[in-house]
């Protein structure tokens, strides 16, 4: 026998009482009448920045604003003119080590607590991660009201990965000290676009 | 004196720490206090986490067998390990397979319960944490003191003292935690740079569709498995759940729950290995789960989606800290948890509760924790001659249901609360 077919084995003869799976349509999650003030109020609760692109803003008029001095940004999206790093064609993710900002999409903004749905769509995911600041753009009418409804809508696409973000990096090990930019991005910027 | 009693007698000695440690957890049950009041449906969520974990335990077989199917279909490997010695067995295997000398890896309780660490390092493979409190203990040489902030016991002059040591910080006497969680992110990034592998627990394994879901709030798990070209997730058995609809609940009671905040920073969904990297390689582990499963008394432990909470609740645990408990997850959770490991190795720690029952009313999987440890203490009690040889067997029989039952009927006269005569 295997040891699946054992470990199988062992957990039917143990099981006792088979429970039914509950519904789950009464939970009445919260909903929040303006989702996207709630969501920009959760961002900066998770420690983001969150700038509405206005009239006569570009992506890159605004990254360079916050950024003055960044010298290496790494972007595959095309309104990113400025980006100078391509993680689809970097020889591999240590290359994007030393990134001043890093420049990706989102998909799903969540109102209850600030994520940020990013499905991988560059080669190196390093890019959302290893970036000292990081900057998202989300679509201001893609916010939904709680992770319920994140969930019936996000898909890993194509590369097989996605991840939740909100707000940067943080740790409080030390002391319970909260102290924002652990081991990824430092600061985040969430632009509605 | 319990075992458990003499340690936290010592620990009640620095009196000034021993408050900072009470102050700081209630501050944290305070906090998820407020998460929980601040949506109308937490206790709905409660019963829904409850019945889902109920649900998926009673079908474990089926969903296990689920998300194995999926996981290969999504080109993982799939290995299966009975207890600890295997899974490291496994996990060496691969290492030494890809060529491997050292690996980075996120936090988890899973491969501290299998001692794989220093198991690894006796093989001559480099383990690094990288949880910046994993890392801090890890550079210590101690073992967590709690399962979500495992460095909690030691002071930013103690931290610092061991950076200067390591040569990881340079600014001598500069005991800021900014300064020192800045100088661990540069020492960690050469770290997940030059690492032939990333390790990953998972906190979730969805069966529908083969994710390792992973929750962390530095981000350390992504880094772990965005740079090295392997990425390897261990997983006990009871952490699959049906779908995304299931994960929904317990993603946003994991860290309302823990530490008090709406989310992690980072909730992640490995579905597929990078393009480049080599296959993903998740290891189902048992190590006692399967049998856990049978025992009727006890088997619901098996919900915990290791949150934190009821320790951070807990008076005892509050006021006596990770240190004083024999078994490596301390609080309710860890009673629990160390008297089905090994009944007399750790029933010294079935003093640490006052039967408040704090812990089971904030647990997010209502988790019957401090009933659970009165039936425990039935078992144990002062122990007469007759009940002690039975007691020999212990964990055997907790792990045989039958056994298990009739152990019970014999034991009841026996019963009694008095625990000082026990040790
Ligand atoms: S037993 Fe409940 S409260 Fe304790 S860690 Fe597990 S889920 Fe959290």
């Amino acid at each position: 026998m295997s040891r699946k077919d054992e470990i199988l084995g062992r957990i039917r003869a143990g099981i006792g009482t088979r429970y039914d799976m509950p519904s789950l349509d009464d939970i009445a999650p919260i909903t929040y009448p303006d989702p996207l003030a709630a969501f920009i109020a959760s961002s900066k609760v998770a420690g983001s920045e969150v700038v509405e692109l206005e009239n006569g803003d570009t992506v890159d008029s605004i990254i360079r604003k916050r950024f003055p001095s960044a010298g290496t940004i790494a972007s595959n999206l095309p309104e990113v003119s400025i980006a100078n790093l391509n993680p689809d064609t970097v020889e591999s993710a240590a290359a994007l080590d030393g990134t001043d900002v890093g420049v990706i999409r989102g998909e799903l903004g969540v109102a209850e607590n600030g994520c940020i749905w990013i499905p991988q769509a560059m080669k190196e995911k390093a890019v959302c991660f290893i970036s000292e600041n990081l900057v998202i753009l989300l679509p201001r009418e893609a916010i939904v009201n709680n992770m319920h409804e994140a969930y019936r809508r996000v898909d890993p696409g194509r590369y097989g990965y996605g991840t939740f973000i909100s707000g940067p990096s943080k740790t409080a090990d030390i002391a319970q000290t909260l102290v924002m930019g652990a081991q990824a991005a430092r600061s985040v910027t969430v632009i509605l676009i | 004196m319990t075992q458990h009693s003499k340690k936290a007698a010592a620990f009640l000695k620095d009196a000034k720490y021993s408050q900072w440690h009470d102050a700081t957890f209630w501050a944290v049950r305070s906090k998820r206090d407020t998460m929980a009041q601040g949506l109308p449906e937490w206790e709905r969520l409660r019963e829904k986490a409850s019945a889902i974990k109920r649900h998926t335990l009673s079908h474990l077989d089926e969903y296990l067998e689920q998300f194995a199917a999926q996981a290969q279909k999504n080109g993982a490997v799939v290995h299966w390990a009975a207890d600890a010695d295997e899974f490291n067995a496994i996990v060496l295997d691969i290492l030494q397979a890809a060529g491997v000398k050292k690996i980075v890896k996120s936090k988890s309780m899973l491969t501290e319960e299998c001692g794989m660490n220093p198991y690894l390092e006796a093989k001559g493979i480099e383990v690094v944490e990288t949880d910046l409190g994993e890392r801090i203990i890890q550079l210590m040489g101690q073992r967590p003191s709690h399962i979500v902030m495992p460095a909690v016991h030691l002071s930013p002059d103690q931290v610092g003292e061991l950076f200067e040591r390591e040569g990881i910080s340079d600014e001598i006497g500069n005991h800021d935690p900014t300064y020192l969680t800045y100088r661990a992110r540069l020492s960690l990034r050469n770290e997940f740079l030059t690492a032939g592998a990333g390790m990953t627990g998972a906190n979730f394994g969805i069966a529908a569709t083969g994710d390792i879901v992973v929750c962390t709030n530095e981000g350390n798990a992504d880094m772990s498995t965005s740079c090295p070209k392997l990425h390897i997730a261990a997983l006990g058995l009871e952490k699959v759940i049906p779908d995304y609809d299931c994960l929904a609940v317990f993603q946003r009671m994991l860290c309302r729950a823990g530490t008090g905040q709406p989310t992690t920073s980072y909730t992640s969904h490995f579905r597929k290995a990078r393009p480049g990297a080599q296959a993903m390689h998740i290891i189902l582990v048992d190590n006692g789960r399967s049998q856990w499963i049978g025992n009727p008394d006890h088997w619901e432990i098996l919900k915990c989606i290791r949150c934190g909470s009821c320790m951070n609740t807990c008076p005892v645990y509050r006021r006596s800290g990770g240190f004083s408990y024999s078994y490596f997850i301390p609080g309710p959770l860890g009673v629990n948890l160390g008297m089905l490991r090994d009944f007399e190795a750790h029933k010294g720690n079935l003093s640490a509760c006052t039967l408040c029952m704090s812990c089971q009313s904030v647990c997010p999987v209502k988790i019957d924790l401090g009933e659970q440890i009165y039936k425990w203490r039935q078992m144990s009690g002062a122990i007469p001659p007759a009940k002690k040889a039975l007691c020999k067997g212990m964990s055997m029989v907790y792990n045989h249901p039958l056994l298990y039952k009739t152990a019970t009927r014999v034991l009841k006269p026996f019963h009694s609360l008095d625990l000082e005569k026990d040790e």
